[in-house]
């Protein structure tokens, strides 16, 4: 008995100083990054959202690499959240607003994530507020078992690349107020080439 | 020695589970909410059963007004929710998800009733964080828990078990959900529960 016990602490001491820990102690986007980059997702139905995200043979579940854009913006909202209820037509004047600049339309893409939400959940949030831009759900928990210490509504703006996501050049918990100033500073920050379709 | 390392052990088990705890919070409870982590799925034992009338109760609302379940017999059917604690994750992640729902709840002629056990002030300034909600949110906080204690969901801890119970207009319980008090139950289970007493 107190040999299992023994091999047990031993197991549960690694776990605790060699995974724990330096997990704890890294820079929360590289973190991020590699959350992001793990996640397998299942894919819109809707025919226009596969449009938009490239995705019109894309299996059932896909990873966000796998969108086609050179910027993806992701808000990771629950439908359970008060912020981000009344944050919801904000969010929709965002994806308006890059819809509505047609430079970036083709590059920089949008969608949301019900962290934590069944597609039923993310379905009421969907009816309610009429979201413009692909919104996906959290079956499995996969993603509220993978991106910790974060606040909802929460803004990661991505750098895609042949197939993954590059690089997290913006990550912040919290709503804007300003949906055109928020795009400018995500256009500038991501640092993307003004240019028609590509 | 034994116990010692028994002590750890179970020390170091809780510590790597309260790690990885997973759950979103909203940015409106961002500094507020206590966690204090996992807890004991559930500690009591109901006293109620579905098919038996649900003993009637009478409490006080935030609003001020005393509310009788007995008021909705014969007009509507009552999804009586019992939470564990304001200002603690999991509760405050509920509640808000029932008030974007209030159409869904309406349809099925449902009123929710949100019960804790804590006091009125407390519950009143949680409300409001959430943006209020549209359905009475009562306080069993004195006689402290009694209407928990009737129904058989007071923990040992003061608190309550979090609970869901569906009361038909003939004020018989249709559906009793006792959910660990480490997790949201699911929107549709309940939706799904009321669309089959309509």
């Amino acid at each position: 008995m107190s040999r299992t016990f023994t091999a047990g602490l031993g197991m549960l001491l690694f776990l605790f100083f060699f995974t724990a820990l330096p997990l704890g102690a890294q820079d929360p986007r590289e973190e991020h990054l590699r959350a992001l980059n793990s996640l397998s997702l299942y894919a819109p139905e809707d025919a226009g959202e596969r449009q938009y995200l490239g995705l019109k043979d894309a299996p059932e579940k896909i990873s966000l690499g796998r969108i086609e854009a050179e910027v993806l913006i992701v808000e990771v909202f629950s439908m359970y959240c008060p912020h981000c209820q009344r944050h919801a037509p904000d969010a929709n004047k965002l994806y308006h607003a890059l819809d509505s600049r047609e430079e970036f339309r083709n590059k920089i893409k949008m969608i949301g994530i019900g962290i934590g939400n069944s597609p039923y959940e993310v379905g009421l949030f969907r009816e309610k507020y009429d979201p413009p831009f692909p919104l996906f759900d959290d079956r499995g928990s996969a993603v509220v078992g993978t991106l910790s210490g974060i606040y909802t509504p929460h803004y990661f703006g991505l750098k895609m690349k042949d197939g993954s996501i590059r690089e997290i050049f913006y990550s912040e918990s919290g709503a804007f107020s300003d949906a055109e100033a928020f795009l400018d500073m995500i256009v500038e920050e991501s640092g993307i080439q003004r240019g028609g379709n590509s | 020695m034994k116990r010692t390392i028994r002590a750890a052990f179970l020390g170091l088990v809780f510590a790597v589970l309260a790690g990885t705890a997973a759950h979103a919070v909203s940015e409106s409870f961002k500094g507020m909410i206590y966690d204090n982590g996992p807890l004991k799925a559930t500690d009591s034992k109901l006293k109620v059963r579905v098919g038996e009338q649900a003993p009637d109760f009478t409490l006080r609302s935030i609003s001020g007004k005393k509310v009788s379940l007995s008021d909705y017999k014969g007009k509507n059917n009552v999804v009586i929710s019992f939470i564990p604690a304001a200002w603690t994750p999991v509760c405050s992640d509920q509640w808000p998800g029932y008030a974007l729902a209030q159409d869904v709840f309406k349809k099925n002629e449902a009123m929710v009733l949100g019960i804790s056990t804590d006091n009125i002030p407390s519950l009143y300034a949680w409300t409001s964080q959430m943006n209020g909600v549209w359905f009475p949110v009562l306080s069993d906080f004195w006689p402290h828990g009694e209407v928990a204690r009737m129904y058989g969901v007071l923990r040992s801890d003061g608190t309550a078990d979090r609970t869901i119970l569906i009361v038909d207009k003939k004020g018989r319980i249709r559906y009793i959900g006792l959910h660990s008090i480490n997790t949201r139950p699911p929107l549709e289970e309940i939706i799904q529960e009321l669309e089959r007493i309509r």
